[in-house]
């Protein structure tokens, strides 16, 4: 294949390499670069500094990739497209600038993508998560007729009306890769100039979906979902917001096991949402009153000039 | 007066392609409404847009309002004045209040009789400045499904907000609106230009666009997609289908549509067409290419590029396309394993609603129901099958294929209904199950089907009306509307002559009696309007006018089919006969009997001649229609009762119906309310609307 459509960069633009030059690009926007989320989240807005650090007053903003874990989409690691664990790219920009769009075309440029020789669409789509209770007004971006990322105006998280609004941009990382290497299926996007993504990561898939699908104890996960929700109360009492959040986390996490073992009834399915959400939606309430009102200490990015 | 044109453009982030076409009409409506309220109406107003801008273009607004008089009434002449002529203090103190000298004041004729008045000219204000405060108002009046916050987070609209543009002959109207100010310029395509625009006026705004890769007008958009597909299709030997929705949405999407072919592995040919067209048509949007004998492995996909010099569009739609229908090819042959059935228990784990619970309760209901609807239009040779694709009419919303490509649900069951070698009338009522999706589509093709997809709106009527979540306005969630017209549509096409209430009420006693919400008398109530409303619709299309409308389902709603047949008989009939004197009758007889409790009449209380031959006629009448009407000769039934109104003339001209004799009086209304009773069977007359 030619490598020529990269324009500058003389390599492939391997998944390890897209990474790199989508942080050194949101670095050069002022984005503090965080790390990932260390316990399983269903998606980057999850991770407290997306879900906690929209909340009030101050201004944010960060890049990080994290690992989202979606157990009920692991195919065996059969299914080109879907998997159990796969990576994203999230910016929050807090407050979204007037020039976001410009900005994320960009971030594209970077890549080497030029936006004129190609086709690329801002089409509706609004995000919603019950278990956050959080939702926001959008669109997904499509290239050449592939969906390449989720671009969020935040409207509300944790149930609590947001303002400033910040724009979330997520990059689905495996589909840029496999689209700009044009593979036929996720493990053929190579990691780095010598292994592929499925060498990486297949096995993983394989037992992540046995052990989700066949093996996972729907009790165990069950009375986790318990402990950990009167766990995260617990903290709440104390004060402990991050703690709480924490734990809410895990109460979410646990309710997406259940429901990939095929262990969450229509009648449980809202209740169990209804638990988490409120979790969030205390945590959120939590966090505001006791940070919200009081700036604390955040760097206003410079906004840099372009690389 | 001169007059000179308004450009107004309002510049967003990409509104979404659904809101786009109703935001452009409510925009141009609004401001063309506000400058005719203003006294300076535009000679026509045109509505532009892409989803980066909303556009009015209003010609020939005049300059300046015209001048006006205003007049301020005072106190009565006499009070005002002494005898001598004088001002009182009364009219002092009126001058005073209004800023005049006394000897300005003048007496007037008012509705109350001489009075003093202050009398002004006001001059009419410039047609820039009227602009500058209505136009940002109408912007802050429109309102969208859905609308957003952004930046600081203390202002709202579709999408944010990022320019304006406002001129009225060449100069800018200045104005600020959401935090952005008007000025003379616009911006082009966002990748394919660069800068700002300055434009000059109308003429030289749509240039410039042009010039920088924006056509917005969008039915130029469309037209030319349309075209371009069309020659695009046609070098590859084929055509596309009709299907201007499509066109519509695409022509929304994009400021500049540019058109590419495309082609896919012809493999997947092989796959039924229903799952290869969804994919194109539903996902990508791509209109298919079919050849003289079916698809031909090439699409045609709109893009937002004046041209795909490099190729890249092409390949990465090429590349999109074939995945998913690898995809889709995955699914279809990992559902195949499972059959239909062991899908069930999965079901119970899929919500229906919230408060009613899941597609497996839904199941069981819809097999009883469906059993009862099949008996209800006398084919119960058919229950055992309707109840087999009842049961089996959810499952596939548990197959990977109906999860992942939604608008193939019911044709998916009828895939592998079929695959699994079930009975013909079984997988066609699965796929047919939810037809017709709207009007001007098809109704299922057998009756099994139809009796499903009945089932299936009843069912759905039923449990989202129990719990009172009942359609308002324009918010239907539950596409409730679209339910009931489409039952009415499919009892109406099959003929079948049912009293929907029993199956109603069957259905809503399916749920469980203690939901909260509206009890079962009150959600059969309202279903009953709710069906009416459908009714009247469908009516409406057929031809029938709202009084005729009225006059038949005032008679009865629940048999659409009969109610259809009736409003039918009636439209004509009154093309043919003069139903004037007798709606008159019977609006005089509403008049006079109220709502009183009648006896039959008895022929020893007729007194007058006009009495007894009314009577007489009557009875004859009614002879004819108790052969007539049961067997639905409703043209004839018409004639039959037109016939009756010159004695029914007579009577009222002769006869003094409430006469002071109370067993006379008695026996004259029971006449007439014994005809109304009879007469009243295919039309309540009283609501025909005729010149007095």
């Amino acid at each position: 294949m030619s490598r020529k459509r990269w324009g500058k960069l003389s390599t492939m633009l391997t998944l390890q390499r897209l990474i790199a030059e989508l942080c050194a690009f949101w670095e050069s926007e002022g984005c503090l670069i965080e790390q990932p989320y260390d316990g399983p989240v269903g998606a980057g807005t999850m991770h407290p500094a997306t879900f906690l650090k929209v909340l009030g007053p101050d201004p944010w903003r960060c890049a990080y990739v994290q690992p989202s874990r979606r157990p009920a989409d692991g195919r065996y690691g059969q299914n080109p497209f879907r998997l159990a664990k796969h990576f994203q790219l999230q910016v929050i920009l807090k407050p979204s600038p007037d020039d976001v769009q410009e900005v994320f075309l960009r971030s594209l440029e970077r890549l080497g993508i030029a936006a004129a020789e190609h086709d690329i669409r801002f089409e509706e789509d609004n995000w919603e998560s019950p278990t956050l209770g959080a939702w926001g007004v959008g669109w997904q971006v499509v290239m050449d007729g592939m969906e390449i990322t989720q671009f969020t105006y935040f409207q509300q998280a944790g149930g609590i009306d947001l303002s400033p609004i910040s724009a979330e941009i997520t990059y689905g990382l495996e589909r840029i890769a496999m689209f700009l290497n044009k593979v036929d299926s996720i493990y053929d996007v190579p990691w780095n100039e010598s292994l592929t993504y499925g060498q990486i990561r297949r096995v993983e898939e394989e037992e992540l979906s046995r052990y989700y699908f066949e093996v996972a104890d729907a009790g165990f996960a069950t009375l986790l979902l318990d402990r950990w929700e009167a766990e995260a109360k617990n903290a709440l009492a104390a004060g402990l917001v991050i703690p709480a959040y924490e734990a809410t986390l895990v109460c979410s996490h646990q309710f997406n096991v259940l429901d990939a073992r095929g262990a969450v009834s229509a009648t449980d399915r809202v209740g169990l949402i209804r638990r988490v959400r409120d979790l969030a939606c205390a945590c959120a309430r939590a966090y505001v009153s006791t940070r919200g009102g009081v700036p604390v200490a955040v760097t206003e990015p410079e906004p840099a000039t372009a690389v | 007066m001169k007059r000179d044109d308004f450009l107004f453009e309002i510049r967003t982030e990409e509104i979404p392609a659904a809101t786009l076409a109703g935001a452009r009409q409510d925009l141009a409506r609004g401001i063309g409404d506000v400058l005719s309220q203003e006294g300076i109406g535009a000679e026509s107003i045109e509505s532009y847009g892409t989803p980066r801008r909303l556009a009015v273009w209003a010609r020939g607004i005049p300059e300046r309002q015209s001048d006006r008089e205003s007049e301020v009434l005072g106190p009565a002449a006499s009070a005002a004045f002494g005898p001598d002529g004088k001002p009182t203090r009364a009219a002092e103190g009126f001058a005073k209040a209004q800023k005049v000298d006394v000897s300005e004041l003048e007496v007037v004729d008012s509705p109350r009789g001489r009075t003093v008045a202050v009398r002004r000219r006001v001059p009419g204000r410039d047609a820039i400045d009227v602009l500058a405060k209505v136009v940002p108002r109408v912007v802050g009046e429109l309102t969208f499904p859905k609308t957003m916050r952004w930046g600081a987070g203390d202002r709202s609209f579709v999408r944010p907000v990022r320019g304006l543009l406002a001129l009225y002959g060449g100069r800018v109207v200045p104005m600020e609106i959401l935090g952005v100010r008007a000025a003379d310029w616009t911006v082009g395509h966002r990748v394919l230009s660069d800068g700002k625009l300055t434009v000059t006026g109308p003429a030289d705004y749509f240039q410039k666009l042009r010039g920088a890769y924006v056509e917005p007008d969008a039915e130029a958009r469309r037209v030319a997609i349309l075209d371009s597909a069309r020659r695009l299709a046609a070098q590859a030997g084929g055509s596309i289908d009709a299907d201007s929705d499509l066109a519509a949405v695409l022509a929304d999407l994009v400021e500049w549509p540019g058109l590419v072919r495309g082609s896919f592995d012809p493999q997947f040919l092989d796959l039924p067409e229903e799952i290869t067209t969804t994919a194109m048509r539903v996902h990508q949007k791509f209109l298919p290419v079919r050849g003289a004998t079916g698809l031909l492995p090439h699409f045609i996909a709109v893009m937002d590029n004046a041209d795909d010099r490099r190729g890249f569009i092409a390949k990465g739609n090429e590349w999109v396309l074939n995945a998913r229908l690898a995809d889709a090819r995955f699914f279809f042959r990992e559902d195949s394993r499972e059959s239909l059935k062991s899908r069930l228990p999965e079901l119970e784990r899929l919500t229906f609603q919230d408060r009613l619970g899941s597609y497996g309760a839904k199941t069981a209901r819809l097999e009883e129901l469906a059993a009862t609807i099949a008996e209800a239009v006398g084919r119960g040779e058919i229950v055992l099958e309707v109840r087999t694709a009842a049961r089996l009419s959810k499952a596939d919303l548990v197959t990977r294929m109906v999860r992942e490509f939604t608008d193939l649900q019911g044709v998916m069951g009828g895939l592998y209904a079929r695959a699994e070698g079930l009975p013909e009338p079984v997988w066609k009522a699965i796929a047919d199950q939810y037809r017709p999706q709207g009007q001007g589509d098809d109704p299922p093709r057998d009756a099994a089907g139809a009796v499903l997809s009945l089932a299936d709106r009843f069912d759905t009527l039923a449990g989202i009306f129990r719990i009172g979540l009942l359609p308002t306005g324009s918010k239907d969630p539950y596409g409730l509307r679209r339910a009931a017209a489409g039952a009415v549509a499919i009892a109406v096409s099959r003929a079948w002559r049912v009293d929907w209430s029993g199956v109603a009420r069957k259905a809503i006693s399916l749920y469980p009696a203690d939901l909260p919400g509206l009890g079962e008398a009150e959600a059969l109530a309202e279903l009953e309007k709710f069906f009416a409303e459908r009714l009247r619709n469908s009516l409406e299309r057929a031809g029938s006018s709202y009084d005729e409308i009225s006059a038949v389902l005032n008679v009865k709603v629940w048999d659409f089919t009969d109610a259809a047949e009736r409003a039918a008989a009636l439209t004509e009939a009154r093309r043919r006969l003069d139903f004037r004197a007798l709606v008159l009758a019977f609006k005089r007889i509403r008049n006079i009997l109220g709502t009183e409790q009648l006896e039959d009449p008895s022929p020893g209380f007729y007194r007058e001649d006009a009495e007894r031959a009314l009577a007489a006629d009557f009875l004859q009448a009614r002879a004819l229609l108790e052969e007539l009407v049961p067997a639905r000769r409703y043209p004839e039934a018409l004639e039959t009762i037109a016939s009756i109104s010159p004695s029914l003339d007579r009577f009222f001209v002769e006869v003094l119906v409430n006469c002071p004799e109370e067993d006379l009086k008695r026996n004259r209304h029971a006449l007439l309310g014994t005809i109304r009773k009879e007469f009243t069977r295919i039309a309540d007359f009283s609501e025909i609307v005729v010149e007095k």
